[in-house]
């Protein structure tokens, strides 16, 4: 495993990407099974959890009580399990309180890293809607404010930057998913100076492999990634197939670790943000936070063998 | 966005609701509003009776009673339950309730009264026996897709039956209104069809088949409606 992960450092070398802090820790050693696996914000001290939690569909439960107390025990499971960054949008229902009111119960905010979107056409719009989801998360400021997909990204990007200088939000950033506009996405990261961005990348679903995530690891820029399971698909397709008999020696005792382990395994990526409306579910994803990671020839079998399948 | 970008879309990326919530709605509103859900079922049992009657009062009162179960399901259900999770809700919520007070204002302030479905006998039969399955059958959809017979989409709460018995009542109104009243329910019949298709909840895909099938069988079999053909 050691010789998969130095092959791995060469073969990124020759690449010509930038070897930055978190690409040297993805690989480095053997991760203790009790410590969960962290990444380094690019050009910060602050490292966070690998696994994160989306909340798209799975927190928007309206005001139903049952369901409210279901996902608060999701989210507990996940603050448990060593989780801290949380994304949402306000373009996810109720999902922004759901999760403040999730917050509430379980007196969790100070284990938080809030991330959040802007997502309106009003490009003048930007601090109001900041608050609002402020206002639904209970949270004072946001760690991460995104411009969701895109939308109205240039006079909203201008108002992030000038919260960010003054102090109204730590991270600002950019998101996109299904591989949509991803020429426009990276002309804005090679020009604009974001902290992150968020998009879709899983074993099917590779091609930020091409472009984005090199660029992200040679600007220094943090990457979230979106629909690691494929929007769940992936399950779909492959949990009735046996894991490979390697699977163990890629720190991989299932699927969902298999799908998780392959992304956060990729240097240039910060943390993955799988979504679950089920606590047993929450602990399987939240085993790819611990144990080793693959090495890239190893990244290299797993996604031929979903493949093969 | 551009046309390719569009295209880039799926049916799914437009759910931002999972079944278990889409579910849950039916008995929540069905155990908030308790015991008033069986006065809704009563109401729809007696409407097609109503409308059977030689009298006008009470033909008037039927309309009334189905005005009201449109405002309740649209105004109760969409707006209140459904929309916090899915905004078109809120739109197709206002919807039955404009339909409603078009069919309320037809019963209040209608030249002539409703149309006796007895007016063609056994079409009329055959009217009030589809308006008596579509109350009695449609609302175990819910619960054959929930396995929870608290689910159970009632008449006047659940949009999806209260839309497929309603428009058994579209040939009450006069030509242009009826076109009108007809509107909600077809492209709710589209919408519902398109969530339920991509939420694979199969079952309910039979709320918008049926109001659909209702609608044409309406069409043919209404007596003011055969009367305004000629
Ligand atoms: N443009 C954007 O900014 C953008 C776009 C897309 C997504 N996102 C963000 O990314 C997050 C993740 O993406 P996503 O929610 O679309 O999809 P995803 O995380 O790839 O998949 C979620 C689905 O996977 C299932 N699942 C999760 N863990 C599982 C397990 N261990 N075993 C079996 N099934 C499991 C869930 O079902 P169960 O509930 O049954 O577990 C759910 O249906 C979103 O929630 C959102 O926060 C952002």
């Amino acid at each position: 495993m050691v010789l998969d992960r130095r092959k791995f450092l060469i073969g990124a070398g020759l690449t010509g990407l930038a070897l930055n802090s978190s690409f040297l820790f993805a690989n480095s050693g053997s991760t203790p099974d009790s410590s969960p696996i962290t990444r380094n914000i690019p050009g910060t001290e602050e490292a966070i959890p690998a696994i994160g939690m989306g909340t798209w569909i799975t927190f928007n439960v309206g005001g139903d009580p049952a369901l409210i107390e279901q996902r608060t025990q999701v989210l507990k499971t996940f603050f448990d399990q060593g989780g801290t960054l949380v994304d949402g949008s306000p373009m996810y229902g109720t999902a922004s309180d759901v999760v403040g009111e999730a917050l509430d119960r379980l007196g969790a905010r100070d284990r938080l890293f809030a991330a959040t979107k802007i997502w309106t056409s009003d490009e003048s719009a930007t601090r109001q809607e900041a608050e609002r989801s402020g206002r639904r998360w209970g949270v004072e400021q946001f760690d991460l404010l995104q411009v969701h997909n895109l939308r109205g990204w240039q006079g909203h990007l201008e108002t992030l930057k000038a919260m960010k200088a003054e102090g109204q939000v730590r991270y600002i950033g950019i998101t996109t998913s299904h591989g949509r506009r991803h020429r426009e996405f990276a002309q804005i990261m090679e020009r604009e100076p974001i902290d992150f961005v968020q998009l879709t990348y899983n074993v099917l679903d590779r091609e930020a492999e091409d472009r984005l995530l090199p660029l992200a690891q040679e600007r220094g820029i943090a990457v979230i990634v979106n629909r690691p399971f494929q929007g769940g698909s992936l399950f779909g397709r492959y949990q009735s197939e046996p894991l490979p008999d390697w699977a163990g020696d890629a720190g991989v005792s299932n699927w969902a670790e298999f799908f998780l382990k392959y992304i956060i395994s990729h240097p240039a990526v910060t943390c993955a943000i799988p979504a679950t409306t089920s606590v047993e579910h929450m602990k399987e994803n939240m085993g790819a936070l611990y144990g080793a990671l693959p090495g890239a020839q190893q990244r290299q079998k797993m996604a031929d063998y979903v493949r093969s399948l | 966005m551009s046309g390719a970008g569009w295209l880039s879309y799926s049916l799914e990326d437009f759910i931002m609701f999972g079944p278990q919530v889409f579910l849950r709605l039916f008995v929540r509103i069905n155990q908030d509003l308790w015991p008033w859900p069986l006065l809704a079922v009563l109401a729809g049992i007696l409407v097609p009776m109503l409308l059977l009657s030689q009298k006008s009062a009470p033909r008037r009162v039927a309309l009334g009673l189905a005005s009201v179960a449109l405002v309740t399901s649209g105004y109760g259900f969409l707006v209140g339950y459904f929309g916090p999770i899915n905004w078109p809700a809120l739109w197709f919520g206002w919807g039955f309730v404009l339909q409603g007070v078009l069919l309320g204002s037809f019963m209040l302030f209608g030249g002539a009264p409703p149309s006796r479905w007895l007016d063609s006998k056994s079409a009329g039969y055959w009217l009030a026996g589809l308006w008596l399955a579509a109350v009695l059958a449609l609302p175990w959809l819910t619960v054959a897709e929930s396995g929870d017979w608290k689910a159970v989409g009632l008449f006047g709460l659940a949009p999806g039956t209260t839309a497929a018995a309603g428009v058994l009542l579209a040939g009450s109104l006069p030509g242009f209104w009826r076109w009108l009243y007809l509107a909600v329910p077809f492209f709710w019949s589209l919408f519902s069809a398109a969530t339920f298709w991509s939420l694979q909840t199969w079952w309910l895909l039979g709320l918008p088949v049926a109001t659909l099938i209702l609608s044409f069988l309406a069409f043919r079999l209404s007596p003011s409606w055969a009367r305004s053909r000629g």
